[in-house]
């Protein structure tokens, strides 16, 4: 009985989407006794001066998770490097010796909006 | 048996620099650090929107009452966040939301020494969000590094927060030290008011057993002197290049220990102040509190119940 005058929200996660060119992001959660309050008390905790197009809030339950505990689910079984730009660092160096430098994606995507015929990343003799 | 190995490695994680997680196992000891800690903090940004909130209708222009109505807003908004964290750390201990808030109303928990003072005049707003929230920045700063997840996630958005309390609370106190003579005695008149609030505010110079346990932890990684002395170095002079003095004759650099000396607040009189909820203004604000508390309690039932409602 004597607990019977608490009030109990349930907890929802919060997801920030920032542009439409971006996902979700989750930045923390909020207590409220529905979705939409949740929605409401989202929006005022988190996005007093950030801007966003679109949020989403989850039930706590809902979410399902790894564990903290288990750090193997996460191991690399071996280096991979091969994976990735950073296992490529030669190519700079064999690059320079035709005289051409490395390019790289931020290049293209740079040169995407420059105007055409005019391409820096790469070097002209 | 089980217990102490997992104590054991428990630690060896937290010398690693790992942070642990709401869910993850824990020792008790550091759960009810860790809540005390985090517990205080969330009701002393809620009771610290008290003091600026007075000044919300007698702010001097519309744009100084927009700025400050937003940090009144950013303090009861880190209050939700930190409780978030609280309520998380509490549930295994059967304790929820509800509790946590009522503690405060009953005086079961302390919140900071400044939020039980006066702030008689538009200076003394101008001074909480220059001194005070500049000593509390220097606090939260310091507890980014914690070892405890879901808290220092949280004080990365505050401390973003923070920095603006800071630029506004500055702009205000430059505004009035370039200002009359009258406006310039204000400032002088709050600066006297809060000094001793201030040096109290980072608590006791030695170490207590509970301190170092948060320490061994790495829940906190610097002590109140520390931060004390981080906190003199840089506003001393910063009040002294205004113009401005600080009620304190001691008051020196020490070259020698490289340290600053001051003269120790009245431990007692701050002391009882926070124990007991008899500062100044402590009574009338928490009647405020209790009263944002006790009745909307119909409010939040109505909710409750019409989505139960809903949902059947
Ligand atoms: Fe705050
Ligand atoms: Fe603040």
């Amino acid at each position: 009985m004597e607990r019977d005058h608490r009030v109990e929200y349930d907890v929802f996660e919060v997801f920030i989407q920032k542009t439409q060119a971006d996902h979700h992001v989750h930045v923390g959660s909020v207590v409220a006794p529905s979705p939409d309050v949740a929605l409401t008390t989202a929006r005022e905790n988190f996005l007093r001066r950030e801007k966003a197009v679109n949020l989403w809030v989850v039930p706590k339950e809902a979410i399902v998770a790894t564990s903290y505990d288990i750090p193997g689910w996460f191991a690399r079984e071996m280096d991979r490097k091969y994976r990735e730009v950073g296992g490529y660092s030669e190519n700079a160096r064999l690059w320079k010796m035709y005289r051409e430098k490395a390019m790289k994606l931020e290049d293209i995507v740079r040169d995407l909006n420059r105007k055409p015929g005019y391409a820096d990343g790469v070097n002209r003799r | 048996m089980i217990t102490d190995q997992r104590h054991e490695q428990f630690m060896e994680r937290i010398q690693r620099g790992e942070k642990i997680e709401a869910t993850d196992w824990m020792p008790d000891e550091y759960r009810k650090l860790l809540l005390k800690l985090i517990h205080m903090h969330a009701v002393s940004e809620i009771m610290g929107a008290f003091p600026e909130k007075e000044w919300v209708p007698k702010a001097p222009t519309l744009k100084r009452k927009l700025a400050i109505m937003a940090k009144v807003q950013d303090e009861v908004g880190h209050g939700q966040l930190l409780l978030r964290v609280a309520e998380d750390l509490a549930a295994p201990l059967g304790k929820t939301r509800e509790d946590l808030m009522e503690d405060l109303i009953e005086g079961r928990v302390k919140f900071h020494n400044v939020f039980h003072m006066e702030s008689p005049t538009w200076a003394d707003a101008g001074v909480i969000g220059w001194l005070v929230d500049g000593a509390a920045i220097i606090n939260q700063a310091a507890l980014l590094s914690t070892s405890y997840g879901p808290y220092a996630r949280v004080l990365k958005r505050i401390c973003a927060e923070e920095s603006f309390h800071m630029q506004h609370g500055e702009n205000i106190i430059l505004a009035l030290a370039g200002g009359s003579k009258e406006q310039r005695r204000m400032l002088q008149e709050a600066v006297n008011r809060w000094w001793e609030s201030l040096i109290f505010f980072f608590g006791p110079v030695e170490v207590t057993d509970a301190a170092r346990r948060m320490i061994d932890y790495r829940i906190r990684t610097k002590t109140n002197e520390e931060l004390r002395q981080q906190f003199l170095k840089k506003y001393v002079p910063r009040i002294h290049s205004l113009g401005l003095t600080i009620p304190d004759p001691n008051l020196r650099y020490d070259e020698e220990s490289e340290k600053w000396i001051f003269t120790e607040p009245d431990w007692k009189k701050f002391g009882e102040i926070v124990r007991y909820n008899q500062g100044p203004k402590s009574q009338e604000r928490l009647k405020l509190r209790r009263f944002a508390h006790e009745d909307q309690r119909w409010v939040r039932e109505a909710m409750v119940r019409s989505q139960k409602m809903q949902v059947v």
